[in-house]
């Protein structure tokens, strides 16, 4: 029965990745009070940025296009999508150093994806603190229903599946180069604080950027438009962009499995 | 049938060097200095269905190289290698069905939780019915003792107790092929032993193929039947644990003690150690027959007592591994064998 | 050579030492010196939304604050993140080895990491000043007029008033770092001093605060961080610099006790139980 593809397969990775999920749950609630604590810390961290938006808005008014409410949406729904990144697929930022120190041997030896495998073996605690803040956000913000509780949560998809796709193509970076730690931790953060300030105060110049190479568009501008107009339409677009960016991703870890040295490369200083 | 089969296998890695002196950061940049070692030269071996290998060698010899580019961890960038009948490069999933592996380090328990969630993990990942599984390994936790470590987190396990559930864990799956990478690395006498016994059985009773490397001579004296020696990445010794034997039976230590003083030269053969009564001669028996040697001493003055011992197994690898290159411990191998 | 005199000398080479390993190897100042400057970048292009309407907050004109961006930032880019190495060495049990060494293990420290921070620090002040002048324009005057004497004064004292933040990051890192002795994650303890440390004085000047939290917050720590130093480049007057600056010692002393008592408790546990 080796090696045929057997009925089910569907089936036996989704039992995989659930109790894969279970295990990481499991293990964060070892540490309960740990979990507790990075919980309520992470969303202190968001509530501190909140805090500064609350004054330089009070200050000055409209910020680049956004006001209060604007930036709370957008820092709601980034967090909830970069949390989701993290909560599902753990080790995205951990990528590159794993590969690095031959961390994937043991993946490798598993009858299963070994990006999939590795990508889910891990649930970062603060992330689940990001994730809820996004709904919190949310349920404070005035005008809020199911239907646009609906939106958030189609939106906050694609965005963590962007947000995972772009880790971990920048941590795969590790595959061809001697240290890409700098690289792939520059592009992450590049990422993530393009999406948190509005758009409008970038200039046109180095936009293209975040609608390609450093996607914060997909995951903050594009669904803060989609959101305000309460347009469903392009919805299914922001979806098929998500997929896009996860093949690309897969394609590129793909291709960098295939020069895995498994830890014995060794950067010397002679 | 073999169940492994390396042809030629090689691996080479490209070492990056940083270069030192005046703009050494940029000029790495923009031309950075490469240095391409060979781990594994052109290894070709085979091993039996149903054998106990040892794989031997000093550090950096390409030991581990050559295991994980046989369980399709690593490409090689040369040769093939044929397991269980298929290809590790390219067949990489379909292989890790029947095959089982232990990393000394490499650990594929949750360190944070009991083995228990481990285990159902793994059945999730091996894709074991539920039934199936706790059929498994609820044998596997009555032979390999386990029971009460089930429910205790990894992290406070004994090293001993780790190794114990880390093997049975690789076997829940039921492989065919074991591949263990120093599995009694950092055990106490009583761990080990233990260890050992399990292999043992597991071979006797289940039929598994074990590729085995160890530092521990016990490990190989014990449970293997067959050494393949890897050096500078080639394969410089590949045979019968018994062979390698014979090769230390051919060198004796004989120690001598006298009531009084009496010369212990003998004609072409000089003590290696002497007090004045005592002496220790090493004795290569293709050049001296054992017995001329206890008669000579015998002759010389009143013995009080004599010893005569095999050479440790260990000194016959440590003689191979000391060699500076593949070809110098080949010649050697050679020449010990023309000594058989 | 005398006791103190020794032990002066070892702390001296632990500081050289720490220097020099930062030097030799470029590369590992890329990441930090990168996510500052795309701070700085982002930070700016805010200011500039933020100022579209109005020429001065709170007394700060756009080119001031994001001058004030770019100083206070420094404590926390190049007096870097003492925390995760220390509570990665107490959780790891390096402490209990480090322990047996004949030297003050605070002092010692101090010396090592805050040593070795001069580096990074004069390289993200000298990626700033770059930057700053690029994106903010011409340093902005001393309030006390343009003399050569206000010059030189303003620049010494923002050097000694960058160590003293420097200084008092150290110790209150350490201080938290060292609670790895009871808890065994702590990290959430310094995220929590991080954000009150980025929103008292670092992403904002605290008079952009309202009034009352502003007033509150001249009594805590976190303004002598970054606030300190920013203030003294942006609006320079003596009288104003050496009130902050006395005020930033006062607060260095503090932490210091408080670091050396948090690890007289903990060093007592580790010789009690155990690393």
């Amino acid at each position: 029965m080796e090696g045929v593809q057997r009925p089910g397969r569907l089936r036996a990775y989704a039992r995989f990745l659930g109790l894969a999920f279970a295990v990481n749950v499991k293990s964060v609630l070892e540490y309960r009070v740990n979990f507790l604590v990075q919980f309520f810390g992470m969303m202190l961290n968001n509530a501190a940025f909140a805090a500064f938006w609350a004054v330089i808005i009070g200050r000055a008014g409209a910020v680049g296009g956004y006001g209060f409410t604007d930036v709370m949406f957008v820092w709601g729904l980034v967090s909830t999508s970069f949390g989701l990144a993290h909560v599902l697929a753990g080790n995205v930022r951990m990528l590159g150093k794993i590969v690095m120190e031959g961390g994937l041997d043991v993946y490798l030896l598993q009858p299963k994806d070994v990006m999939v495998n590795l990508l889910a073996s891990r649930t970062v605690v603060s992330a689940w603190g990001d994730f809820v803040y996004g709904f919190i956000v949310l349920a404070l913000l005035p005008g809020t229903d199911l239907a646009r509780l609906a939106l958030f949560c189609a939106l906050a998809l694609p965005g963590a599946l962007i947000f995972a796709a772009t880790f971990a193509a920048a941590e795969s970076l590790a595959f061809f180069m001697g240290n890409a730690q700098a690289i792939a931790s520059a592009l992450s953060e590049f990422m993530l604080s393009f999406s948190l300030y509005p758009e409008g105060v970038f200039g046109k110049g180095y936009r293209w950027i975040m609608y390609s190479l450093v996607p914060s568009a997909f995951v903050a501008f594009v669904p803060l438009r989609i959101y305000r107009a309460m347009d469903w339409r392009f919805v299914p677009l922001l979806w098929a962009i998500a997929l896009v960016y996860a093949a690309l991703s897969y394609a590129l870890f793909q291709a960098g499995l295939k020069r895995y040295e498994s830890g014995n490369r060794v950067d010397t200083r002679i | 049938m073999a169940a492994i089969v390396a042809d030629r296998l090689s691996k080479a890695f490209t070492l990056r060097i940083r270069p030192k002196g005046r703009f050494s950061t940029l000029r790495g940049l923009f031309r950075p200095e490469r240095r391409i070692v060979q781990a594994v030269k052109g290894a070709s071996f085979s091993v039996n269905e149903g054998e106990v290998v040892a794989f031997l060698g000093p550090n950096g010899a390409g030991k581990s190289t050559t295991i994980k580019m046989l369980t399709g961890i690593l490409q090689p960038s040369g040769g093939t290698a044929s397991v269980l009948g298929l290809d590790p490069s390219r067949d990489r999933k379909r292989l890790a069905w029947s095959i089982g592996s232990v990393f000394g380090q490499k650990s594929q328990l949750w360190f944070h939780l009991p083995p228990a969630d481990s285990f159902r993990l793994l059945g999730a990942i091996y894709e074991l019915e539920p039934a199936l599984l706790a059929s498994r390994s609820g044998a596997l936790i009555e032979r390999f003792n386990i029971g009460e470590l089930m429910d205790v987190p990894v992290r406070k396990l004994s090293l001993g107790q780790r190794i114990r559930c880390e093997i049975a864990a690789s076997l829940l799956h039921a492989p065919k092929l074991l591949f263990l990478d120093e599995p009694t690395i950092g055990l106490d006498v009583v761990a080990r032993k233990e260890i050992r016994a399990l292999i043992e059985e597991l071979n006797k009773s289940d039929g598994v193929t074990v590729f085995l490397t160890s530092h521990d001579m016990g490990d190989i004296e014990k449970i293997c039947k067959r050494a393949i020696i890897i050096h500078h990445g080639e394969v410089v010794v590949d045979e019968s644990m018994k062979a390698l034997k014979h090769r230390a039976l051919a060198r004796k230590y004989l120690g001598v003690r006298y009531a009084k003083p009496v010369d212990m030269d003998l004609p072409g053969l000089l003590p290696i150690k002497r007090t004045e009564l005592s002496a220790r001669y090493e004795v290569d028996t293709n050049e001296h027959s054992l017995a001329a040697v206890v008669k000579a001493l015998a002759s010389r003055g009143e013995l009080e007592d004599i010893t005569i011992e095999d050479e440790p197994l260990e000194n016959v690898i440590a003689t191979i591994y000391a060699s500076r290159s593949g070809a110098e411990a080949s010649l050697f191998g050679e020449r010990e064998a023309r000594h058989d | 050579m005398t006791k103190l005199g020794a032990r002066l000398c070892c702390y001296g080479v632990a500081a050289s030492t720490a220097i020099r390993d930062r030097t030799a190897y470029a590369g590992n100042f890329s990441a930090s010196m990168l996510t500052y400057g795309l701070f700085v970048f982002i930070f700016s292009r805010v200011w500039s939304g933020a100022y579209e309407s109005q020429s001065t907050i709170a007394g700060y004109t756009r080119s001031m604050v994001v001058w004030y961006f770019i100083i206070a930032e420094i404590t926390s880019f190049g007096f870097g993140r003492y925390f995760w190495n220390l509570a990665r060495d107490v959780k790891s049990g390096q402490v209990a080895y480090l322990l047996a060494r004949p030297y003050d293990f605070v002092g010692y420290h101090y010396a090592e990491r805050v040593g070795g921070s001069f580096v990074d620090a004069a390289i993200i002040l000298a990626e700033g000043l770059a930057i700053g002048l690029l994106l903010a324009g011409p340093l902005p005057a001393a309030v006390e007029g343009g003399s050569l004497m206000a010059g030189f004064g303003r620049a010494g004292l923002l050097a000694l008033s960058l160590v003293l933040a420097g200084s008092l990051n150290f110790y209150l890192q350490f201080a938290l770092a060292l609670t790895a002795f009871w808890l065994e994650e702590n990290d959430a303890l310094y995220w929590i001093f991080q954000k009150f440390a980025l929103i008292v004085g670092t992403l904002i000047p605290i008079e952009f605060l309202p009034e009352q939290a502003a007033r509150a917050a001249l009594w805590t720590p976190f303004p002598y961080l970054s606030y300190a130093p920013a203030r003294i480049f942006v609006a320079f007057s003596w009288a104003e610099a050496g009130s902050l600056l006395a005020r930033q010692a006062i607060w260095v002393v503090l932490a210091m006790l408080l670091a050396r008592f948090v690890f007289a408790l903990g060093s007592r546990r580790v010789a009690l139980n155990g690393g």
